[in-house]
């Protein structure tokens, strides 16, 4: 990296982040001006309610969504400059686990190694090892249109991680998975965060920040409302509360996503906490 | 070039996973074919028709049916599936041009019609149909109809790229249908009626369909030959621009 981000290296940067949809109903601003610094090495984690701009933030910093104003770099790489440049150091797993049935679960993650310029034998070795990764090994060669829910979730990670990405994209990765099938899950976030890279994942459990994140951030209506690690967002909580309780990251959610808000005439208008 | 033919392939595979598909692009025209020879044979008896040049009214008839097998944009079918799974993400957050998704897609429609165009070929010979212009003339033929599919294939993958939407996409492809039938598919343009005549003339459609036609029935036709080549060109080059405008915007 040349640009002088070495004495910072920070694996995410982005500032004044906004994006508008043009719909047929008019316009809707999804994401209203976030700003986000990722350390490099970190699991960061992105929390908010339905519709508060998490996907929409996440489809930007993979290069997938123009951003309508404010800038991104990833790796080092603004990705609206250089998007392909940007794709080499991403890895994403969708919300929706966009996986093609007809394919077998090796032949999917070939292809996808193959399209990140590796050659077929290295691209099949490279499949081969992320079967063992995720423990798809003996499904590998049946057709993905067989595959359990979290199965499919396994694959869509794996795949996420052909190119060997720095940094790590997850949105919802165990929304709709069993107890079990989340604990797998989290025990590979872990382990793909301590060979070094870094991870930004969406959650809607509020465990799975407190377990897995060093730091999180929550957003609403598109802004940022809280960031800190989760100890630091309960300890800021307890001393405004003042009342010698100890709150969860369930309260600071709440508080942060719950109580600055009043329904007016329909329209949610934000009050400062 | 090199991701678009990956691509390719994997789309081909994807065909050769649902043979089912493959039912009604063949049984459909080869209806067409069979029940309109039926029904108009008589009128048109090979000795005493001038257009027919001695052959059978199949071998008239064999070019709108190879035209409509290569109407059915199966690729966009597929690709609209993909965009509406999420499946079409995954190949954008690829280092590819955006482009060899589409492109990948178009090669293999290009071969799959090289093998239906062939085969209905082969059927049409069986029921006594002769190409006049021989060997050379049947694989100009099978390469003229397969670069058409491509192109028609292409313009509903517009339809997809824009809309998202597998009904959408559907109905799209019913736009363009009247321009296959708004063709002098039943006799040359100058036995049409004079309105069908004008229609027949302005669509482009009729030039691929009378090139078709006279490598079957005259032989090599220079005049003929090129207009088809020339609309062939400018739909594909106007398909390709297009594409390359929607797939690069595609947010
Ligand atoms: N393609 C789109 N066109 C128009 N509006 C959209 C589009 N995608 C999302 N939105 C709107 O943008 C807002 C943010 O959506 P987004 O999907 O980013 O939220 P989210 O935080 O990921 O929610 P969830 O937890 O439900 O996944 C919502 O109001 C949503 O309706
Ligand atoms: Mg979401």
């Amino acid at each position: 990296m040349t640009n002088g981000q070495a004495e910072h290296p920070s694996a995410i940067r982005a500032v004044g982040l906004v994006k508008t949809y043009r719909g047929s109903t008019g316009e809707i601003e999804a994401v209203r001006g976030v700003d986000l610094e990722v350390r490099s090495g970190e699991v960061f984690g992105f929390l908010g309610p339905n519709g508060a701009g998490k996907s929409t933030t996440v489809r930007m910093l993979t290069t997938l969504m123009t951003i309508t104003a404010g800038s991104a770099h990833v790796a080092g790489v603004d990705v609206a400059a250089d998007p392909d440049g940007a794709r080499h150091k991403i890895g994403v797993a969708l919300q929706e686990a966009g996986l093609d049935p007809r394919q077998t679960g090796r032949e999917l993650l070939t292809l996808q190694a193959r399209l990140f310029g590796m050659s077929s034998s290295e691209a099949a070795a490279r499949a081969e090892e992320l079967l063992e990764l995720v423990e798809l090994t003996d499904a590998g060669d049946r057709r993905i249109k067989g595959y359990s829910g979290g199965m499919k979730r396994r694959l869509d990670l794996a795949s996420a991680l052909v190119h060997r990405p720095d940094v790590l994209f997850l949105d919802e990765p165990t929304t709709g998975l069993d107890p079990a099938s989340r604990l797998t899950v989290w025990a590979e976030v872990r382990r793909i965060n301590q060979l070094g890279t870094t991870v930004f994942l969406t959650t809607q459990y509020l465990e799975e920040a407190d377990q897995l994140c060093d730091r999180i951030a929550i957003i609403d209506q598109g802004r940022i409302v809280r960031e800190g690690t989760p100890s630091a967002l309960k300890d800021d909580l307890a001393r405004r509360r003042g009342d010698g309780t100890t709150p969860t990251l369930d309260d600071v959610f709440l508080d942060a996503t719950g109580r600055t808000r009043v329904q007016v005439d329909g329209d949610v208008k934000e009050i400062q906490a | 070039m090199n991701h678009s033919l990956t691509l390719g392939l994997r789309a081909m595979r994807e065909t050769l996973r649902t043979p089912d598909s493959l039912v009604p692009t063949l049984l459909i025209p080869l209806f067409f074919l069979v029940v309109n020879i039926g029904q108009a044979g008589r009128i048109f008896p090979s000795d005493d028709t001038d257009f027919l040049n001695g052959q059978n009214y199949a071998a008239f008839q064999l070019p709108s049916s190879l035209l409509l097998a290569a109407s059915f944009g199966g690729a966009a079918l597929y690709l609209v599936e993909e965009i509406e799974g999420g499946y079409f993400d995954k190949l954008r957050a690829t280092p590819i041009p955006r482009m060899s998704i589409v492109l990948g897609r178009l090669y293999a429609e290009f071969v799959k019609s090289v093998g239906i165009t062939a085969l209905m070929i082969a059927i049409s010979l069986a029921l006594g149909v002769r190409i006049e212009s021989g060997v050379a003339g049947f694989v100009l033929l099978v390469v003229m109809v397969s670069i058409w599919a491509m192109v028609f294939s292409g313009f509903m993958q517009l339809i997809a790229l824009k809309t998202r939407s597998a009904a959408a996409t559907q109905a799209g492809g019913l736009v363009f249908f009247p321009l296959l039938f708004l063709t002098p598919n039943f006799v040359p343009r100058n036995l049409l009626t004079r309105p069908m005549e004008v229609a027949a003339t302005l669509n482009p459609v009729t030039y691929v369909m009378e090139a078709c036609r006279s490598l079957i029935l005259d032989g090599f036709d220079a005049t003929a030959l090129g207009k088809g080549a020339v609309v062939i060109a400018a739909a594909g080059a106007l398909m390709l621009g297009l594409s390359v405008r929607l797939i690069n915007r595609y947010d």
